[in-house]
């Protein structure tokens, strides 16, 4: 994690990051249920490590799994809201 | 021509200006490089002695391990200056009340202490974005694929991320 990132976002040090407390963080750590949520602003806390979540992109619920090294980003940021150009060849199909 | 740390300075260019020629060097960081290093405004680079030269590249080889700047405390108002006819007495000590635990801190408001030019600063963006690409966040992925990544549009334009958005950008 970079240990400046809440200073370098822009928001307020004193604030600390933004997060949604989910209730059943070590319940799905054992069992290894995925957390499945909305909340694509939420910081991922050091304390989420090793959880898996379904974050909602607009549409579906995107699996992520949390590392390490995605402490400090954002939920959001892993489930793309974006769908890939693809061209068809017939518009009538 | 002078050479500091392989990088070419001309020699008729001021030095405030002549150092903007270092990777991650702009105007305000040339102005304050020139004041560490105490070299006067209107200073071109041929007129720079080699004791200058040498305490300029001493600095910029590691901005972070140079000494600290001389510290000259301003005179307190009961300050009663001596007669001319004394000698002048030694230079006070750094406050205490600053750090007295660690004399080396530094003091506030060094914005040369963190300074990355060069081949470092190429190597640090380089890694911030390797690991936003190895984490598969949506800023690695746009790095990536060679597109804008903070939403701008990517149908007409967007020639600068073409250029520059790269998962190696200096390669």
């Amino acid at each position: 994690m970079y240990a400046t990132a809440v200073v370098q976002s822009g928001r307020s040090a004193w604030k600390g990051p933004f997060f949604v407390a989910f209730p059943n963080i070590r319940l799905a750590l054992e069992n290894n249920v995925p957390i499945k949520t909305k909340a694509r602003s939420c910081t991922i806390l050091p304390n989420f490590v090793g959880l898996r979540f379904l974050v909602h992109n607009g549409k579906d619920y995107l699996p992520v799994n949390v590392t390490q090294d995605m402490v400090g980003h954002k939920l959001g940021e892993f489930s793309l809201t974006r769908k890939r150009f693809t061209f068809r060849a017939t518009k009538n199909k | 021509m002078v050479h500091i740390l392989g990088t070419l300075l001309p020699e008729k260019q001021l030095v405030k200006f002549a150092l903007t020629h270092f990777y991650g060097v702009g105007h305000l960081t040339a102005a304050r490089l020139c004041a560490r290093t105490q070299i006067h405004d209107r200073c071109k680079i041929r007129e720079l002695t080699p004791s200058q030269i040498t305490s300029l590249t001493g600095f910029l080889s590691s901005p972070s391990t140079a000494s600290t700047l001389p510290h000259f405390p301003l005179a307190t108002p009961d300050y009663v200056p001596p007669r001319l006819s004394e000698p002048i007495p030694a230079a006070p000590r750094r406050p205490t009340t600053v750090d007295a635990s660690n004399p080396e801190k530094e003091l506030p408001g060094d914005k040369l202490r963190g300074l990355r030019i060069g081949a470092e600063l190429r190597r640090d963006i380089r890694d911030n974005i390797a690991h936003l690409r190895n984490i598969g966040s949506y800023v690695g992925l746009r790095h990536a694929l060679g597109f804008p990544v903070r939403g701008q549009r990517s149908r007409p334009n967007a020639h600068t991320a073409r250029k520059l958005n790269r998962v190696v950008r200096y390669a």
